[in-house]
């Protein structure tokens, strides 16, 4: 499609322009997919290039380098040694002793990495099944362990990560005593630790701030999801915990069940569950972020007093843990709650229950899904109201003041000024609370459990599946949930959370114009 | 007869706008009195006396303080609160240290690996934090870190990746003009300088903001506490104890304990909340604008 | 300056490792030499417990703890007792089987999951002779997998019976489903009764005669089912249920008794009953309800609750946790409960004595347990494939709606099994042998030419058997393809051996041991 020059566009009446731009948004769809793939191979040209480029340095610096270069290809910080780099030096020395030591004692890395079969389907993780051993003596059995899977594959998952962080290191310090040799052969100082040191609270102090954050998100976000995308190709259960039953690879075999539309498969309830998640997550989002943005246009409009009265007021619901105002809010809706009970004997609500045979709001799948989105109103908005006060608080007030002299109505102030600027600003913030809502477990457990049942699909891998359901609330009962704690479903259920957040922000910031460029902002 | 045109709109305009301002008031006070309900049906089942479970009933047919001595005197409950209070500041502290850290680096400082760090965690941050639980479980099992353990084992989980939690900081950091930065590093001061002397005494509304984020984790956290816990009574926080009272053999007897639980918890940590409100609202705005 | 963060982090996980390789353990069973359960015991043991999260239980518990010191010199127990509830003790145990407690009490339905889990040490061969001898034969049975008693039976209580208010509710229609449901609607009070739980929901399918029976394996894998829930009878219990849930007085909360006139709920909820209805409480056996013309007495599971001990890597200490069980659960203890708890004895002895005789609630439920069936061991994820059966009686509008959810359990049900092609060519002997009751298949190995041979199982006169293959009775033989059981004639130690030409022709022998 043509894209019209700006004279030509402002020449469209309304009605023309809102088509153009329709037009133009759907036809840019095949081009953003076109452009993820090419960004797609290009990340892999980059990559494959990068390597070649790799692998051709260390080539050259093997054939150019001197014989304390060439050494520190075996002994590792040898060249930072010879170059006086002494702290250094001895660092990476120790950690070379280090990985060899931890690799060859006995049950060291070597020993996990066998133990672990490594995706070959059938296969248990681990190999010594524990097992009961009758003991005449005191007339009672004795459980000798055996090997616990859990601790093979996260062992056996930490070794790999050694042997990369190994690789790596082992890269890095033949860089160093390459670019050492160099500086000296250029006659210039070379780094001490003493500048080292100097330079984490000056240039590389970034080094200094990131480092605890860092190994923290590594050791306790990364490994854990790695580690559970593996139990995603294993049969990991209650009844094949690792320690008292090994458990074994199957494959895919978790994946296809997921896509399994027959009996047994998972196929048609996780459908629904997206559908309604999406829904959810949807209306949760909007309606919070609208309704929260009218409160606080409310609240600091000129001329209402105690505008911190109000605002305290909606904020005290923050301060409350949400396990205690959601349980007794959902109690109010019940059949016998005060709310239920009086909203019950409306004449046409009562009519409704009745034909329908439910007793309470919440046996309604259409009521229930109205109730909980109603009632994540009364969560979400107190936090919408606060950070869209500080945005209004930011809107120029010439701008008001300009349009209100044009003859401006609120209403027209509001859908030209304030809403764009709003979303403006906020689009991020949105996108963030809409895959937060994706995932947000709290309101409907606490709320309605997931319930009703949903009768049309009944359960699916022993899990009944509610109309109020989301992905979220699904996996956790699958993990822990009554039935068997199938951490394996739980697994590939994250997995496609995972997916499915990740399509969406591909979409949402593609839309939005104010999340590509965060430097814009400063 | 212009004259008079304009005064009788001049007046039907002040007059719409107290008509406005009326209904503005009613619409707030009608908010006010729905969000404020359920904390007021929370005290009233506290005072509650001799009731088996819910009664449907918002006022108690007999007044009393039976649920509140029963908490202190027949239960754990005084050892939950010390526990969560101390997992609250141990929280405060580490989890701040952390948020800062990594909001200033990625917001002031400018490296390599920073756009990858970003994108590392926007991605991170998609998969259901739910699922690494299992895993931690294991492990902070194996290491002794669970049941009696557990405040310390769940301080560490609040905290070690608290650093994913850095937008709204960020975006704080991203407001302080950084001409300021530049103006120091020009009179020879390091980064770090900069960081502690310049821009923290700008931040007080951050940091306060930080900290009381991480005060409040511990107390509302249920699913994750539950699991680390595991059904340790010494090593209980508030929110894991007072849900074993819905059990299926203890709610009749204890739903009204339940709420006076809740009130207590409720006290304090509403009373930090309106104490630092100013910062809270002010940390917010300011980091959300930025997104 | 380059990467020493990154170093340092790696080493710090190293030897993080290093530290964290478990030390080899190697426990030493002594083998062989003669039973002799008076070997010296004495020494401290520290142990964890997990008993009811109710008011004083665990109190209780320490002072029995203290008596068994006094009544074993030298044995010195430090106890750690957590109250965690009984329902799901079980789930949390199997958990993290490596650090649950030394001893925990949980619901039997949690049994199965338990010993596949190998969260069960069971008994030693004396100890499982006075178990059996002491505890009635439900409570017995509920504590055994494949004919192996693995936990302690502490009481037989664990079922549902019906309060209600005799004010609205004359005796005589106590006895009838539909006059309770329009006594309920006519003084607006409701009918609280759990459907949208199994093991609530099976009541009315027991009533109307059906049946679900799961075989396990010795490993405690469920290996089929044997459910006739999808039949004309299935569909009567259906109508009937719709009968209540379709009323206006039903609901489905019967944890609480605001305005109720009728609970069905069990012993736990005696003193919550008895502050609701005051003077008006009365407690009896499920009623009736009329189907077709046919009127169906409601049934119920009979439970029970039992005490696990966990396998021990040390024999000694061991022994001390079955000696020390088994005293917590003997009748003096049982009657100690029952006396501050009103936890109903499953100790033959305690349930003779008057006071047991004369409990209102243990009278409704011993009524009850007439039409009661032995809840047996039934698969874990069957309770949520169940519980929507209660919810479907309530959403349909007509009889087809009623069978749709009746298929769609059988299909739900059908699902929990897929077996591997070993699993489903694997034969097995089944019967009402070896403490079993055609709930368990014993694995036979394939001999690789048509012969297929079991371990030697000890078999008494007159216990049945057939072969079958699968854990299904689609190929099956008794004394001929699909024939009569075989019958054993006398008491010894047997193999069974199947050849088998891989159709409808083999033969079953029995080939004694030794």
């Amino acid at each position: 499609m043509r894209k019209l020059t700006d004279l030509e566009y402002l020449k469209l009446n309304k009605f023309q322009a809102f088509i153009y731009n329709l037009k133009r948004f759907f036809c840019a769809i095949p081009g953003w997919f076109l452009n993820l793939f090419l960004a797609i191979g290009r990340f892999f040209v980059k990559c494959g290039v990068a390597i070649k480029d790799e692998f051709v340095d260390i080539g050259t610096t093997f054939i150019k380098g001197n014989w304390a270069v060439k050494t520190s290809f075996l002994v590792f910080g040898f060249g930072n040694l010879f170059y006086g780099q002494i702290a250094r030096g001895l660092l990476f020395l120790l950690f070379e002793i280090v990985f060899f030591g931890y690799m060859f004692v006995p049950s060291g890395g070597i020993y996990w990495l066998s133990k672990g079969h490594w995706f070959q389907a059938g296969a248990t993780v681990g190999s010594v099944q524990g097992s009961f051993q009758y003991d005449a003596i005191y007339d009672t059995d004795v459980w000798v362990p055996g090997d616990d899977s859990v601790k093979v594959m996260l062992y056996g998952l930490l070794t790999i990560v050694f042997i990369i962080a190994f690789i790596y290191t082992w890269r890095l310090q033949v860089k160093q005593c390459r670019i050492c040799m160099d500086i000296t052969a250029q006659g210039k100082r070379i780094k001490s630790g003493k500048d080292d040191l100097k330079s984490l609270v000056d240039d590389q102090f970034h080094k200094t701030l990131l480092a605890l954050p860092v190994v923290g998100i590594l050791l306790f976000t990364v490994l854990p999801i790695i580690y559970m995308i593996l139990v995603a190709f294993t049969s990991y259960d209650a009844a094949h915990d690792g320690y008292s039953n090994l458990f074994s690879w199957v494959g895919l075999k978790n994946f296809n069940e997921l896509t399994d539309f027959g009996n047994g498969g998972l196929g048609l309830a996780f459908g629904e569950i997206l559908s309604w998640t999406l829904m959810w997550s949807l209306f949760a989002t909007f309606t919070n972020y609208f309704l929260g943005m009218f409160v606080a246009i409310m609240i600091n409009k000129k001329g209402i007093k105690l505008k911190k009265f109000w605002r305290t007021a909606l904020v005290m619901t923050i301060a409350i843990p949400q396990f205690v105002s959601l349980l007794y809010v959902s109690k109010l809706f019940d059949s016998s709650g005060i709310i239920g009970e009086s909203l019950g004997s409306i004449p046409f609500i009562k009519n409704y229950l009745e034909t329908n045979h439910y007793i309470s709001l919440w046996d309604s799948p259409t009521v229930a899904r109205a109730l909980v989105i109603i009632l994540n109103i009364w969560v979400g908005i107190p936090y919408v109201m606060l950070q869209a006060t500080g945005i209004l608080m930011n809107i120029p007030a010439d701008l008001y003041e300009s349009s209100r002299v044009d003859g401006a109505s609120p209403f027209q102030q509001y859908v030209k000024i304030t809403l764009p600027y709003m979303l403006f600003v906020t689009g991020p913030a949105l996108l963030t609370s809409f895959v937060g809502n994706l995932n947000n477990f709290n309101v409907i457990y606490l709320l309605s459990s997931g319930n009703p049942i949903n009768t049309q699909i009944g359960s699916a891998g022993g899990v009944s599946v509610g109309h109020t359901d989301l992905l979220i609330t699904w996996l956790y009962k699958m993990a822990l949930g009554s039935g068997e704690s199938r951490y394996y479903t739980a697994s590939v259920i994250g997995i496609l959370i995972f997916v499915v957040c990740a399509v969406l922000s591909l979409i949402i910031y593609n839309v939005i114009p104010s999340t590509k460029n965060e430097e814009d902002y400063q | 007869m212009k004259n008079k045109t304009i005064q009788k709109s001049g007046l039907g305009a002040r007059a719409s706008r107290r008509i406005g301002n009326t209904i503005i008031y009613i619409i707030l006070t009608i908010i006010t009195l729905v969000w404020l309900f359920p904390f007021f049906g929370i005290v009233m089942e506290s005072f509650k006396v001799n009731v088996t479970g819910m009664d449907g009933e918002l006022f108690p047919e007999k007044w009393g303080l039976d649920n509140y001595t029963r908490l202190f005197n027949d239960t754990d409950f005084l050892k939950w609160f010390l526990n969560t209070a101390l997992m609250g500041v141990a929280t405060a502290f580490f989890q701040t240290l952390f948020v800062l850290s990594m909001s200033y680096a990625l917001s002031r400082l400018r490296f390599k690996a920073r756009k990858p760090l970003m994108n590392l965690m926007l991605i991170l941050g998609m998969f259901p934090g739910f699922l690494t639980m299992i895993l931690i479980y294991k492990v902070f099992s194996e290491a002794g870190l669970t049941m009696q353990m557990a405040p310390v084992g769940l301080v560490i989980v609040y905290c070690a990746s608290s650093g994913m939690g850095y937008y709204i900081s960020k975006g704080f950091f991203d407001t302080i003009p950084k001409t300021l930065d530049e103006a120091a590093r020009v009179d020879g001061a390091t980064r770090m300088q900069v960081f502690y002397k310049v821009i923290m005494p700008l931040s007080g509304s951050i940091v306060i903001y930080t900290i009381l984020m991480g005060f409040m984790a511990p107390w509302g956290d249920f699913m994750l506490a539950s699991y680390i816990i595991h059904e340790n009574s010494q090593g209980m926080s508030v929110a894991v104890g007072m849900y074993e009272w819905l059990s299926k053999t203890m709610l009749n007897t204890n739903y009204t304990m339940f709420c006076a639980a809740g009130v207590i918890v409720a006290i304090p940590v509403t009373a930090v909340f309106l104490g630092l409100q100013k910062y809270y609202v002010e940390g917010v705005t300011g980091g959300a604008v930025k997104g | 300056m380059k990467k020493i963060i990154a170093l340092v982090l790696v080493l710090v996980m190293a030897l993080g490792i290093v530290a964290c390789a478990p030390a080899t353990e190697t426990p030493t069973p002594t083998t062989g030499g003669t039973t002799n359960t008076g070997s010296d015991l004495s020494g401290t043991y520290d142990i964890t417990m997990w008993v009811s999260e109710i008011d004083g239980v665990a109190a209780l518990t320490q002072e029995m703890i203290d008596a068994f010191e006094a009544a074993n010199p030298g044995i010195v127990i430090n106890a750690q007792i957590e109250g965690v509830t009984e329902a799901d003790a079980g789930s949390k145990v199997v958990a993290d089987v490596a650090s649950a407690p030394d001893i925990y009490c949980f619901a039997q339905d949690q049994l199965a999951r338990l010993v596949q889990a190998a969260a069960l040490a069971a008994p030693g061969q004396k100890a499982q002779a006075t178990i059996k001898a002491n505890n009635d034969a439900g409570s017995v049975a509920a504590a055994s997998v494949a004919g192996t008693i693995y936990a302690y039976p502490m009481t037989s209580d664990n079922g549902y019976y019906m309060y209600y208010d005799k004010s609205i509710i004359s005796d005589e229609d106590a006895e009838s489903l539909e006059k309770i449901i329009a006594a309920c609607e006519a003084n607006n009070v409701k009918f609280r009764y759990a459907l949208e739980n199994a093991w609530y929901t099976a009541s009315f399918f027991f009533a109307t005669g059906c049946k679900s029976n799961w075989s396990m394996n010795e490993a405690g894998e469920f290996t089929s089912v044997d459910d006739d829930f999808n039949s004309a009878a299935g569909l009567a219990a259906m109508k009937g249920m719709q009968k209540l849930a379709q009323s206006t007085c039903y609901d489905s909360n019967a944890d609480i008794f605001t305005d109720a006139g009728v609970v069905i709920t069990g012993i736990w909820n005696a003193n919550a009953a008895a502050d609701h209805f005051g003077e008006n409480l009365g407690a009896t056996d499920l009623p009736s309800f009329e189907v077709d013309g046919t009127s169906y007495h409601l049934g119920s599971y009979t439970g029970n609750k039992l005490m696990g001990v966990k396998p021990q890597t040390d024999a000694k200490k061991a022994a001390v946790l079955s000696q020390l069980a088994q005293f917590l659960t003997n009748e003096e203890n049982q009657m100690k409960r029952y006396e501050k708890y009103q936890w109903g004895p499953s100790n033959k002895a305690a349930q003779a004595s008057e006071s047991v005789q004369a409990n209102t609630s243990l009278a409704a439920l011993a009524k009850q347990n007439e039409y009661g069936q032995p809840q047996g061991q039934i698969h874990g994820s069957w309770w949520d494939i169940a519980k929507v059966l209660g919810a479907d009686a309530k959403a349909a509008a007509d009889d087809a709606a009623l069978q749709t959810a009746l298929d769609n359990y059988t299909t739900a049900i059908s699902g929990l099994f897929s077996m591997t092609e070993d699993q489903k060519n694997a034969w097995g002997v089944i019967g009402n042998i070896c403490n079993t009751n055609w709930d368990t298949d014993f694995a036979m190995t394939d001999n690789g030419d048509g012969t297929y041979i079991s371990e030697v199982l000890e078999l008494k006169a007159g216990e049945e058997f057939k072969v079958r293959q699968g854990a299904s009775w689609d190929v099956n033989f008794g004394v001929e393809f699909n024939g009569a059981n075989i019958v054993v004639e006398a008491d010894g130690k047997y193999q069974v051996k199947l050849t088998w030409d891989g159709a409808q022709t083999g033969t079953v022998e029995l080939i004694p041991a030794e």
